[in-house]
């Protein structure tokens, strides 16, 4: 393995031969599979292999990319990449990458998951688990995926490193009725913390739930939010946090640092830790992407930096650097301090929304959206499910809803799925006047 | 740009003829892309790469196994081949899948170029999208965001199976992406355009993406200084070519994909309100006699054009609602089979590393006979939709949102005075429903369909004419 660390650092060493400024190389050699099912089936089972090394690097202020492929016809790519940086432009915000040596935290990646050859068992486990909810009529769709990967980073800057990363994933949707369904994840990065028993009970044990859903109500209702769905709504909040979309008004956080933008219970960190299915020891810069708050208590504390948009806003890099713009790995919602059930209790009468998709903004600075829920929709009265609703969509504003925050439960999920860009460790969030339309 | 290397995919094709398998495909598929991205004419990053590579699909035993490699060699084939097979063997269906039957094909085919892709430099490319960002910034307007991004792929394609079929392609792509904030008086709006063509550089004389953006602000900039909110009620509602050719991809095109509607998808992009043994399916209404709407490939140098599908199946148009009525879905091999018909040739995957699903490629809404002051003279009372900004579906396709970004109130047949953000919430029938009036031109905008897992977003063509729909509630 020190052979493709060596190879990367080669290509530094080229382009700063060439005479590149800074320099960044970084090597990732992976195994993804994928079992993909439906109709209680495998339809599908996959394997890819990547050998990728992307390199990014400044020759007076100008930044260039590529991406070249198990190191084939490396040193031509880097010096075409090369001229492609004298014939760019400067970019006079550029303000260079991290410097130094770091100290990373040891990789905790999971080794069986290099040498998961036929998962397949998984997924069944899961439909298993959906059917002892849903009975006979169970119909269950979804997909399993695992991932190992080494990746090496080495940076004309001082920072090198080599991390090993794995995770594994299922996920899972239970039909009880054409009109009635469920959503259940595990996510983990090692197979310890995986339970796909768990993802199609939560899954089947909704489906039944949905059963015979009638039209719900326009109004304004408070919410209790499922774990899955609140996970998607942070990937909205997470993403208004890089720097870059702040500085391309994209987000709801513009001039809003050290102010509050939500009730003080709310704390939203950013931190791809161990347990994380995007878990990660470096950025992109090489720097340790360690544990940050982005909301402390209700105050906006921090956007997520690279080197370069921290230098243009006065502060530090967070260890949030992607290839080109600053980015959220994997967010956390601190938990609350009452129990799941206790969350429903004070909600009392409401709705509780499992699931949603499709969330679209009509003003990223005001935070005008929709979105629309999909799987179990309840309503709740007396903090108990008495039905069942579709034809649904939340229109709301993405600053209103942070700030209606009332409660949260102790227990959180650790959630990903194809909606979901960033992984999230989340409780169950009531909300309290969200406005619900329906279509006519 | 990286050489296809023929001979290692047909000794990938080979090695899995040589299993116990039904069927074996091998696709190659080699992109050389490059991307600019400008904010505030200021050029972020200028990202170029090469990502080739192949794969392997199998049927065997019932079952689909595919394998992907981005390692150019013989063993790796050879590796790629025996994973596929192996995988396909694993699955343990109970029901068998199968593919429907086609001919074989032996096709070259390429989509031409006025202005080469990789003649045009760096520096041209860069240089046009700082135009047109000085453009937009110079209109005595405050664009206080202005993000401008390029694409440029040149994707080479090579595909064999089992059954004969060895189709060979060239397809040069360019897209461009606007997205800019308009201030005015404290408050701002926003828009989000995209240009795509296939073909080369010309692309750009086409779209005058200059007019395009400024018109933008102006119209953002007028819906800040005088757009009223609508009172909610019923009306008359006319909308636009890019509101209708968004209809028809959601609420149309999506729905009739045959995997949605056999449960492939439900986990991700979802199912359809069609469906076997539900209230709707082939031959049931949907809309009124005046909506007909087509998916084609063959539109030429469209964003979403191609020759033969993924699958080498040929191209050729699907009228999926004709005259009101459910009449195609979309088709793949595996759904064709399903449901005991041909492949019509809707087979797409974006990358060597995606299998190829059911997609569409230019969807729209086929041109009637009337023109736009016909349509507008009949309406007493109504308002103009003429682009969207929010919309949003549920996964059945059923239940449709669509907030205007440029929208006038009508009023005897003359626009009048801007709208803000007036919001439609309809079901897909009751859309297509309320349509009594088509008018003869026939615009497309471009976009990128998102499905599948992982996703893949392809490159499409919506559009259609401007249409009348009565009876709509609108807030």
């Amino acid at each position: 393995m020190s052979d493709l660390m060596d190879k990367t650092e080669a290509l530094v060493r080229k382009a700063k031969a060439l005479g590149a400024d800074e320099v960044i190389a970084k090597t990732t050699f992976g195994r993804r599979t994928q079992i993909r099912f439906s109709n209680n089936e495998v339809d599908i089972s996959k394997v890819w292999n990547d050998y990728v090394t992307e390199v990014s690097m400044a020759w007076q202020k100008r930044v260039v990319a590529t991406q070249i492929q198990n190191f084939v016809d490396a040193e031509k790519r880097v010096e075409d990449l090369f001229r492609l940086a004298k014939v760019s432009q400067p970019n006079p915000f550029y303000g260079g990458i991290a410097s130094g040596s770091f100290t990373y935290p040891e990789s905790r990646v999971d080794i069986r998951l290099r040498d998961l050859e036929e998962p397949t068992g998984y997924v069944g486990e899961a439909i298993e688990a959906a059917k002892g909810e849903v009975g006979k009529d169970l119909n269950a769709g979804g997909t399993l995926y695992s991932y190992y990967g080494d990746v090496y980073l080495v940076s004309s800057e001082g920072p090198m490193g080599m991390d090993a990363r794995s995770y594994i994933e299922l996920s899972i949707r239970a039909f009880s009725q054409k009109e009635a369904s469920g959503h259940g994840v595990s996510c983990s990065s090692t197979l310890d913390g995986f339970d796909p028993a768990s993802a199609g009970r939560k899954a089947g044990e909704i489906a039944r739930l949905a059963r015979d859903p009638v039209p719900g109500e326009e109004g304004v209702y408070d919410v209790v939010f499922d774990p899955l769905i609140t996970g998607s709504l942070m990937g909205i909040y997470s993403m208004m946090s890089s720097a870059f979309y702040v500085m391309i008004q994209m987000s709801i956080f513009g001039n809003k640092l050290g102010e509050r933008v939500a009730p003080e219970i709310v704390t939203v960190r950013d931190n791809p830790a161990a347990y994380s299915v995007a878990n990660r020891a470096f950025d992109d810069e090489g720097v340790p992407a360690g544990e940050k708050a982005i909301i402390d208590r209700g105050v906006l504390k921090t956007y997520l930096h690279n080197t370069s948009t921290a230098k243009i806003f006065g502060g530090e890099t967070t260890g949030n650097a992607g290839l080109v713009v600053p980015q959220a790995w994997s967010i956390e919602l601190d938990p609350g301090d009452m129990s799941r059930d206790e969350v429903f209790e004070k909600l009392g009468d409401g709705l509780y929304l499992t699931n949603t998709w499709y969330t679209r903004f009509q003003n990223y600075i005001t935070g005008d959206f929709s979105t629309i829920p999909r799987d179990g929709a309840f309503l709740v009265e007396g903090g108990e499910i008495t039905g069942s609703l579709k034809d649904i969509r939340i229109s709301d504003n993405a600053m209103r809803m942070l700030n209606g925050v009332k409660a949260m439960s102790r227990e959180r999920q650790h959630v990903h799925w194809w909606e979901m860009d960033t992984p999230t460790l989340t409780p169950y969030v009531l909300i309290e006047g969200v406005k619900i339309t329906r279509p006519r | 740009m990286k050489e296809l290397d023929k001979d290692v995919v047909e000794h990938a094709l080979e090695h899995a003829m040589g299993r116990r398998v039904d069927y074996a495909e091998a696709r190659a598929h080699s992109a050389f892309s490059e991307q600019i991205i400008l904010r505030n004419g200021v050029l972020e990053a200028y990202l170029q790469s090469v990502d080739s590579g192949f794969n392997v699909r199998v049927l065997a035993e019932g079952g689909i196994g595919f394998s992907s490699t981005n390692r150019w060699t013989r063993d790796e084939a050879k590796r790629v081949a025996e994973t596929a097979c192996r995988l396909a063997m694993a699955s343990g269906r109970k029901t068998r899948i199968e593919f429907s039957e086609m001919e074989s094909n032996e096709a070259d085919w390429r989509v031409e170029e006025e202005q080469r892709l990789g003649d045009v430099d760096p520096e041209s490319k860069i240089g046009l999208l700082t135009g047109v960002d000085k453009e937009v910034a110079s209109q005595g307007i405050d664009v206080p965001s202005r993000v401008l991004q390029c694409f440029a792929d040149q994707v080479e394609k090579y595909f064999v199976n089992s059954e004969g079929s060895k189709i060979s392609s060239y397809v040069p792509r360019v897209a461009c992406f606007g997205i800019i904030t308009v201030k005015e008086d404290g408050k701002t709006e926003q828009a989000a355009r995209q240009f795509g063509y296939s073909g080369g550089w010309e692309a750009f004389d086409l779209w005058n993406v200059p007019a395009e953006l400024v018109h933008e602000s102006m119209v953002l900039q007028r819906v800040m200084r005088e757009g009223k909110p609508l009172m909610p009620g019923e009306t008359t509602l006319v909308c636009g070519t890019e509101v209708v050719g968004i209809a028809s991809h959601e609420s149309c095109g999506h729905p009739m994909e045959a995997d949605r509607i056999l449960g492939r998808e439900m986990s991700q992009a979802g199912r359809s309100f069609i469906y076997p043994g539900g209230p709707y399916w082939l031959g049931t209404r949907i809309g009124s006699d005046l909506v007909t709407i087509v998916d084609d490939p063959n539109v030429e140098h469209s964003y979403g054009y191609y020759a033969y599908d993924d699958e080498g199946v040929r191209a050729r148009p699907r009228y999926l609602y004709k005259d009101g009525i459910i009449n195609e879905f979309l088709h793949n091999r595996e759904t064709a089979a399903k449901l005991g018909v041909e492949s019509n040739g809707s087979a797409r995957a974006v990358g060597y590393d995606r299998e190829a699903i059911v997609r569409m490629a230019n969807t729209y809404l086929m041109p009637g006979d009337m023109t736009e002051e016909e349509l507008l003279e009949d309406v007493k009372e109504g308002v103009y939709m003429r682009s969207f900004t929010e919309w949003n579906i549920d996964d059945r396709r059923f239940n449709q949102r669509y907030v205007g970004r440029e929208a006038y109130l009508i009023e005897d047949g003359e626009l009048g005075s801007p709208v803000a953000r007036p919001t439609i919430e309809m079901t897909t029938k009751g859309f297509w429903s309320a349509v009594d009036g088509v008018t003869k031109d026939l615009r497309f905008d471009a976009a990128t369909c998102g499905k599948s897992d992982p996703m893949q977003g392809v490159p499409v063509y919506t559009g259609g004419p401007v249409i009348r729909l009565r009876g709509v509630y609108m807030k």
